[in-house]
């Protein structure tokens, strides 16, 4: 529902602290967040899934479980089904095995966490750039360069994206490999970053068009043009310093967008390939047997939200921390 | 008999079919249901399934095994058709259906007669004449217009063959050869004797004509590619209508112009068969199991895997409750991975790729002993005399090779092949189950140095893609059963040029003779010889690497009947199924 | 908008045009000469060059079309024609029209119960500003669109269906044949899509909310001594509205594009369930078909929304 959760920063109320003069923004922020506790607490959970995802492989050897290699004694030989209650929790596999394989359900969550992350966190910052550079550009030039960014972003936003990302995924695969990505999972991954980011940016640019246009008119811009500064200049060095906040209010809430986004579509089919899991593929497989093994979609599905929810617990900290008018309480 | 989950439409039949037959197998042990009532007339029988439509209606084009029997039972009669029984020697034996006997061969098996039947009449009560079962006949070789069936016809009829291969008769719409046509399918001056003359003995045509594209079209109601939309019915039933996608119906009513006395073959005990299209494969588990209302008359094709503990005891025996009414029996069907020959031509890398794969793996992954046995070659032991133990694990390769693959050895035959370690990619149909059975290839495989890319394909383009020589790698999933119990209709089919699913592109001048030689064999047990050689022959070229002779678990609702895996076409026999009367 | 929609047709066909899988193949069959494939190629109108093709389909929109008129077996797609689509044997719009009511229904259902779950709530919110029940809201509020859609669904079947059988598998039929086992069916999806939503409405009703009522209009009319209920109803909802209603029209015609996950995890007979079919057998004429309805949904909803704000807020003044 990618639509839905960009309309909340696309929303009417994110007007920019503008009183940020004399202390830096960064400074300001930081300070606030401190303060927040909750937001502190899930900042330090997001650094620690960051680090469980970087450090998996290391964490994953000391537990002595790998996500690809197959235990034929935890799973039974009659049906497949793991051996043992709850999906076949045991000292082996703290969280259980995969019906039919035995593989390690732990060590799978560790490595499907690496590969939501590396997706959603580049697709966010490619989002982020394109949404920020059509953004000043279609609102400093105003004019015809602004009629022809509005009416793409339009044809854009008018897409079923999910639709034209499934329909597509076979070919432009493809044409990644062709153009030298490594066949298999890299290309898949790029794909996936790609498309996310190409229908993320209107979004982010028509928040960053809508600030450009109001602070393009005051002094210090105009000053500056007076001064007979390159437009270079002004857009990037006068204008975007004064647009950080949005973006990174509109960044962090993103991101968990992204990873159900990313979640959603390999549920669909759109995927890493095997042996390779992520996990929307975890929860698609639970479909066949959760009325057995429960387990296959709580524990996947638990860490997908826990995820989601820490990210915008965090970003709606941010927008606090910017702008306290508009936030929470 | 036929294509597991092949012809190029099957979009979701094949997935489900195929997902439900990978998560299991079993045993034995069919039944009448409903406590052992007698069959009566009356009443509806529905038919649930996931599939969004058939594959096929069209006679000509129907190609999977489960469609041949629910047709060939309910409106299409063909010459000579299966006998209704649980047991194979039996339910693999022919008898008359719309020709008074089971045909007679003269000319050395070169030449088959048939009689047409008195008082058999399509449903609008015209008579079926030799004329409709020739035009039936002739509708295959029009392969721009019939695709996806059986094309016998093509390779068994005394017509020449062009310079590319195909056939110098171009069906009846284009009409081009059909003097060709007309002189190897002859009628007799009365209408009711059919005779096809044949390009070489086949012993066994009168097997072949039991395929509903050996079923009689009325010239008049053709409409080509879409015939399959308002086909004329010979059987006992009609399609009333017939609404594709999920929530449609198809609803098949009795055909009163059909006269049970012109057909002691279908019993057509129920009043109406009603096929409800794209229930969830879970919804259909649920009211099978609950079996309350019109689904205790209800019938299904598979078992979800988390349903298995449920309703078995073991992969042989039911639980109590569902006595009676669950079966868990060998399908028709082999599992195997095709290796394609023509990106794999040295045999030293194919035996490595065999003895590497872990198929004790696989097996498991498809659901251990409900997912039926390891096999040794193409042909299963309950195709009868046409089995022999191929010794593929036991000696073929050199050594005895472990079910879960011996990595080691695989390696020794790398370093003597002369070749490096390949790289090789492995088409699948994608579904949840298949992916685990790609990262067990890739995984195993990769024991013994051989890098494997899984290759995943929307199940509605795969057979598109693997038949495309552009598109295809080199390690294939497939399956396939026979058309029927001959050998004739496995090995010229999986391993010659000519055969219509050679997906390891095999192409041996030495095998091909063989198999010419043995398919006019006349004397059966010879015949039955050469194929258990041909399959032996087969593995040890290691073509294909067989996985699994598939076993299947299926339940129907609790009063219907009779209750068992029909081995003709390893499907329910549709054309003696009742309703109990409460 | 016209120029929106022609643009649309335009990059839809080109996309796809891209697609690897052969239409023309996947009707061939497995005796498929070469000869046979152009045959194919040609009878669905693939060895014209994109832009002809293009243009046929413009035509076909407009003044119907025939495939493969210089066969024996033409087969006739009258206008409004989007397609046809020869896997089906059907033509697109009849597929489209066919999956149309499950669509409408789920999408009409959830928008309802989420417009009003999200508005009251958010309200009630707002005027608790600060208070517990104001923390409450808005923490569920988070956890509501935190959820996956098909996580919530998936969790859905399994403690309602499964464990505590308080209904039966989702079964889709058409209200006006069972409307007892429709609403069966429909009452989970509704749930679960209007969770979704609704936690995104209660946080933008609270927040209009709340800059509203710091007006001094709404002063005004406190100290004009109206009572509460109006000058929360008449004036600041009012006020608030524009947003919402933005907002509302335009997720109801996304809805209606078809809700594909929820569609596939309920098993509903929906253009969400057809589009992921289509893809899956290379059915292109569908896809085609189906990205365009739906983005026609959107852009027709942008307008009808443009239209609507003039009439709740006189301020806005119609520029075009």
């Amino acid at each position: 529902m990618l639509a839905l959760e960009l309309a909340v920063a696309d929303g009417p109320a994110t007007p920019v602290a503008n009183e940020v003069a004399s202390r830096s923004l960064r400074q300001i922020v930081w300070a606030r967040l401190r303060r927040d506790k909750l937001a502190m607490i899930c900042l330090l959970t997001l650094i620690f899934l960051y680090l469980l995802a970087i450090f998996a492989p290391l964490i994953c050897d000391l537990l002595g479980v790998d996500p690809y290699s197959f235990d034929k004694e935890s799973i039974s030989d009659s049906g497949g089904g793991p051996v043992g209650p709850w999906g076949g929790i045991s000292t082996e596999h703290p969280l259980g095995v995969e019906w039919g394989t035995g593989r390690d359900i732990f060590a799978q969550l560790l490595y499907g966490l690496r590969i939501s992350l590396l997706i959603a966190t580049t697709a966010t910052i490619l989002t982020v750039c394109f949404g920020t550079v059509l953004g000043i550009v279609s609102g400093y030039a105003r004019g015809k360069t602004d009629a022809v960014i509005g009416r793409i972003m339009d044809l854009i936003l008018a897409f079923p994206f999910l639709l034209i990302i499934l329909a597509l995924s076979g070919v432009l695969t493809q044409r990644l490999t062709q153009l030298g990505v490594p066949d298999g999972n890299p290309s898949r991954i790029l794909y996936l970053i790609i498309v996310l980011s190409i229908f993320g940016w209107p979004y982010l640019a028509r928040i960053v068009r809508g600030q450009v246009l109001s602070v393009r008119e005051r002094e210090f811009v105009e000053s500056s043009v007076a001064m007979g500064a390159s437009r270079f200049r002004i857009l990037f060095k006068e204008i975007l310093p004064n647009l950080w906040a949005p973006i990174l209010v509109y960044a962090t809430l993103t991101l968990p967008t992204y990873i159900g986004t990313e979640a959603a579509l390999s549920f669909l089919g759109v995927g890493v390939l095997p042996p390779d899991t992520s996990f929307g593929g975890m929860l698609g497989n639970s479909v066949s047997y959760f009325s057995v093994v429960p387990s296959y979609l709580f524990i996947p599905g638990t860490v997908l939200v826990v995820l989601v929810v820490t990210f915008n617990l965090v970003g709606d900290a941010v927008r606090d921390a910017l702008d306290p008018r508009a936030g929470r309480v | 008999m036929n294509k597991t989950s092949k012809g190029l439409r099957l979009a979701a039949v094949g997935a489900v079919v195929a997902l439900a037959l990978a998560a299991c197998g079993g045993g034995s042990g069919s039944s009448d249901a409903g406590g052992g009532a007698e069959p009566t007339k009356g009443g509806t029988l529905y038919y649930l399934t996931n599939a969004e439509q058939f594959d096929q209606i069209d006679p000509q084009r129907i190609y999977t095994g489960e469609d041949l029997a629910f047709f060939n039972g309910t409106i299409y009669r063909t010459l000579t058709a299966y006998k209704f029984s649980p047991d194979a020697a039996e339910a693999t034996s022919i008898v008359a259906d719309l020709a008074t006997d089971t045909g007679t061969a003269t000319n050395g098996g070169k030449t088959w007669e048939f009689t047409i039947r008195d008082g058999a009449t399509f449903q609008d009560g015209s008579p079926v004449t030799c004329a409709d079962v020739a035009y039936g006949t002739s509708r295959t070789f029009a392969t721009d217009v019939i695709t996806g069936g059986p094309t016998y016809a093509i390779s068994m009829l005394d017509i020449p063959t062009l310079e590319d291969g195909s056939s110098a008769y171009k069906g009846p719409y284009t009409g081009e050869g059909q003097e060709l046509f007309d002189k190897a399918v002859t009628c007799s001056a009365d209408g009711k004797t059919i005779t096809f003359n044949l390009s070489r003995p086949v012993p066994d045509f009168n097997y072949a004509v039991t395929l509903t594209a050996f079923a009689p079209v009325p010239k008049a109601s053709d409409t080509g590619e879409k015939y399959g939309d308002a086909p004329v019915s010979s059987g006992p039933y009609k399609i009333e209508s017939n609404k594709n996608g999920k929530g449609g119906k198809m609803i098949l009513v009795r055909n009163d112009k059909w006269d049970p006395a012109s057909d002691d073959y279908r019993k057509a005990y129920p009043d109406i068969w009603e096929v409800d299209y794209g229930l969830d494969v879970k919804v259909i588990d649920q009211r099978l199991i609950t079996s309350s209302g019109n689904d205790a008359t209800a019938l299904a094709l598979g078992l979800e895997p988390e349903q298995l503990g449920v309703i078995y005891k073991s992969a042989t025996e039911a639980n109590p409750e569902f006595a009676g009414r669950a079966i868990s029996e060998l399908d028709p069907y082999v599992r195997y991975l095709a290796i394609n020959v023509q990106k794999v031509p040295n045999l030293k890398i194919r035996q490595a790729i065999a003895v590497a794969l872990d198929r004790d793996a696989l097996r498991k992954n498809a659901g251990g002993d409900f997912a039926g046995d390891y096999a040794d070659g193409v042909i299963k032991p309950n195709m009868g005399v046409d089995y022999a133990p191929t010794g593929m694990w036991d000696s073929l390769l050199g050594a005895k090779i472990p079910d879960a693959g011996d990595p080691e050895l695989a390696k020794k035959l790398i370093a003597e092949s002369g070749e490096a370690a390949p790289t090789i990619t492995f088409d699948y149909p994608q579904s949840p189950t298949a992916d685990k059975a790609a990262a067990i290839v890739v995984d195993s495989l990769g024991k013994a140095g051989i890098t494997a890319k899984p290759n995943p394909i929307e199940p509605g383009q795969y057979y598109g893609v693997v038949f495309d020589p552009e598109q295809a790698h080199e390690l294939i999933n497939a399956g396939w059963g026979p058309d029927w119990p001959n050998a004739s209709t496995i090995i010229p089919e999986l391993f010659t040029p000519t055969g219509g699913f050679n997906l390891s592109q095999y192409d041996n001048a030495e095998f091909n003779a063989a198999v010419e030689a043995a398919k006019i064999e006349p004397d059966r047990a010879k015949q039955a010889k050469m194929w258990q050689d041909l399959n032996t022959l087969a593995m040890k070229d290691v073509v294909v690497v067989p996985t699994r002779f598939g076993r299947e678990q299926r339940i129907v609702g609790k009063q219907i009947g009779p209750v068992y895996l029909w081995p003709a076409y390893g499907s329910w026999p549709y054309g003696e199924m009742y309703a109990v009367q409460q | 908008m016209v120029i929106l929609l022609l643009l649309l047709t335009l990059v839809v066909f080109i996309l796809f045009s891209l697609l690897p899988a052969d239409p023309a193949r996947l009707t061939c069959g497995k005796g498929c000469t070469p000869a046979v494939l152009e045959a194919n190629r040609h009878k669905l109108g693939l060895d014209l060059p994109v832009i002809q093709q293009y243009w046929e389909f413009m035509k076909g929109l407009f003044v119907g079309r025939i495939y493969a008129a210089d066969s024996p077996d033409p087969v006739v797609c009258n206008a409004p024609c989007l397609g046809y689509s020869f896997k089906r044997g059907e033509e697109v719009l009849v597929l489209i029209k066919d999956r149309l009511p499950a669509t409408i229904w789920l999408a009409l259902g959830a928008f309802i119960l989420w417009l009003a779950a999200g508005i009251s709530v958010g309200v009630y919110a707002a005027l608790r500003r600060g208070r517990w029940q104001d923390k409450t809201v808005m923490g569920i509020s988070l956890a509501g669109y935190s959820l996956p859609s098909f996580f919530l669904g998936l969790m859905a079947i399994f403690f309602i269906v499964i464990r505590l059988q308080l209904l039966p598998y989702p079964s889709y039929v058409s209200p006006f044949e069972n409307p007892i086992q429709f609403f069966q069916t429909m009452l989970l999806p509704w749930i679960v899509l209007a969770i979704l939503y609704a936690a995104f409405y209660m946080r933008l009703t609270r927040n209009q909310m709340l800059e509203v009522l710091g007006e001094d209009y709404i002063r005004t009319a406190r100290a004009k001594g109206l009572p509460e209920r109006i000058v929360i109803r008449k004036h600041a909802l009012r006020a608030g509205l524009t947003p919402i209603v933005t907002a509302a029209g335009l997720d109801l015609a996304g809805l209606l594009g078809g809700a594909i996950i929820t569609e596939s995890i309920f098993s509903l007979p929906g253009l969400g369930s057809l589009a992921v079919n289509s893809v899956n057998d290379a059915d292109l004429p569908v896809i085609v078909g189906i990205t365009l309805v739906t983005a026609t949904f959107i852009i027709v909803a942008n307008l009808i929304v443009d239209l609507l704000y003039a009439v709740i807020d006189p301020r806005v003044r119609l520029v075009s």
